[in-house]
């Protein structure tokens, strides 16, 4: 599980601690004790309570596709008599918050939705609510009762929504990165010819990984070639431009010529006006154009066959 | 007869830039400029949204259709909350540079433009107004 050990990128759990989390939800000692005082009537009869519970998700839709099979109906139940047993000692500790982070990220991660969540923690809340009512205390102290509960179970919910949101970052944050992965297939189209047709923005990021991935390539296949097409850049400002001046510089290092095909009229004239000085990088218009001239120049030649 | 609106995008991240990028490239479409006019409005817009993620922590840019007598053209704000430019004649200046990079940025985004301004204030930011008629 990724919240426990390091993250692969750059998604940040709140890591608050049980401390603060309790200053946040104004949950004080005193209200620590009444819910333990409530655990003491409560936890004799958790069991139903949890049975009427799964009487009312037995209704909604999620039921089938989550609970659907006994094993697991059972395993779950069993976690969730050992949630309440917890949340009824009144102690709301580290470890505490940490079980709840992992209770969280995985609802999310089953992909139950917030909504079920939500209403299933609502309803808890009332059951509990009622239960209290049938004992025989005064009035106001059944009021702060109740009060003592519904913080702890807004707290406990606040920390599963904050996991949901962490899942669907993480997810974010993944599919940008091999989005970003995918984006530069170095491809090696004939002996000692590479291509590359970038697509999108070129950022620092983008363009550096575009250099590392040319150059680690030119190293292993020995090129003498290279082809990067740009007709799927959104714009060449100076900041592209200043890129791949380097990428070309840097590849004639390395004993490989390239090519920058794909110069549409309206990104020619911008570059013009730009004022940049494409100085001795090669351009061509498209890309049949550069590796017609990078077979030319490798004494290479396509002919037709007839037959 | 305009029915595009004026849109405002915060730029904070290097992520934010492809947003104004492409909502300037798409509003100067609908608008009717032409795929250069397009590509020279979306590359000032480019040149001047990495300068706020370059110089500042964080800014805002203003994209908005504009008439006059019975011109229509598209109006840039970009404004940045950065440390302001303190010799802006140098800074318009072709191949001045104070981070090692081409130097054309601002220069080039005025021969781009129809219209240019700029005014920066040290420790309080930089404005840039760029205009491009139909």
């Amino acid at each position: 599980m990724s919240l426990i050990g390091e993250s692969h990128n750059s998604v940040v759990v709140d890591h608050r601690s049980a401390i603060v989390l309790k200053d946040l939800y104004d949950i004080r000692p005193v209200d620590l004790n009444l819910i333990d005082k409530v655990g003491s009537f409560m936890l004799p009869q958790v069991d139903n309570i949890v049975d009427e519970w799964y009487d009312w998700l037995g209704q909604q839709a999620e039921f089938k596709q989550f609970f659907s099979n006994k094993k697991i109906l059972q395993h779950v139940q069993q976690k969730q008599l050992d949630y309440w047993q917890e949340f009824l000692a009144g102690e709301i500790g580290e470890e505490y918050v940490k079980v709840r982070r992992v209770t969280g990220e995985t609802h999310a991660r089953i992909g139950l939705s917030m909504t079920v969540f939500f209403a299933g923690m609502n309803i808890f809340d009332r059951l509990f609510s009622d239960s209290i009512q049938k004992q025989n205390f005064d009035e106001n102290e059944q009021m702060l009762m109740s009060d003592a509960i519904s913080k702890q179970v807004h707290l406990d919910t606040g920390i599963v929504c904050e996991m949901y949101n962490y899942v669907s970052n993480e997810l974010i944050a993944g599919q940008n990165k091999a989005l970003m992965e995918m984006s530069t297939p170095v491809t090696e189209i004939w002996a000692g010819i590479l291509l590359l047709p970038v697509v999108g923005i070129v950022d620092s990021k983008r363009s550096q990984d575009i250099m590392n991935a040319v150059l680690n390539e030119i190293g292993k296949t020995n090129a003498k070639e290279f082809i990067l097409d740009i007709s799927g850049v959104a714009v060449i400002d100076t900041a592209v431009a200043n890129y791949l001046i380097k990428i070309t510089k840097a590849t004639r290092l390395m004993g490989c010529e390239s090519t920058i095909s794909g110069l549409s009229p309206a990104n020619a004239q911008t570059i013009v006006n730009l004022g940049i000085d494409v100085g001795t990088v090669k351009t061509t218009s498209t890309m049949m154009d550069a590796i017609d001239k990078a077979f030319k120049r490798q004494n290479l030649k396509i002919i037709e066959i007839k037959s | 007869m305009i029915q595009e609106k004026r849109s405002r995008i915060r730029i904070g991240r290097e992520a934010d830039t492809v947003r104004a990028i492409m909502e300037s490239k798409r509003m100067a479409h609908s608008l009717g400029f032409d795929d250069y006019h397009c590509q020279k409005i979306a590359t000032a817009v480019s040149e001047l949204v990495r300068n706020i993620i370059k110089y500042a922590d964080w800014g805002e840019v203003t994209i908005s259709p504009i008439t006059e007598a019975k011109k229509t053209g598209i109006e840039i704000t970009v404004q940045d909350r950065g440390s302001g430019i303190a010799d802006l004649d140098s800074a318009m200046q072709d191949d001045f540079s104070s981070s090692g990079t081409l130097g054309l940025g601002l220069p080039g985004v005025k021969r781009l433009m129809d219209e240019f301004a700029i005014s920066s204030e040290v420790d309080v930011g930089t404005q840039i107004i760029i205009r491009q008629w139909l």
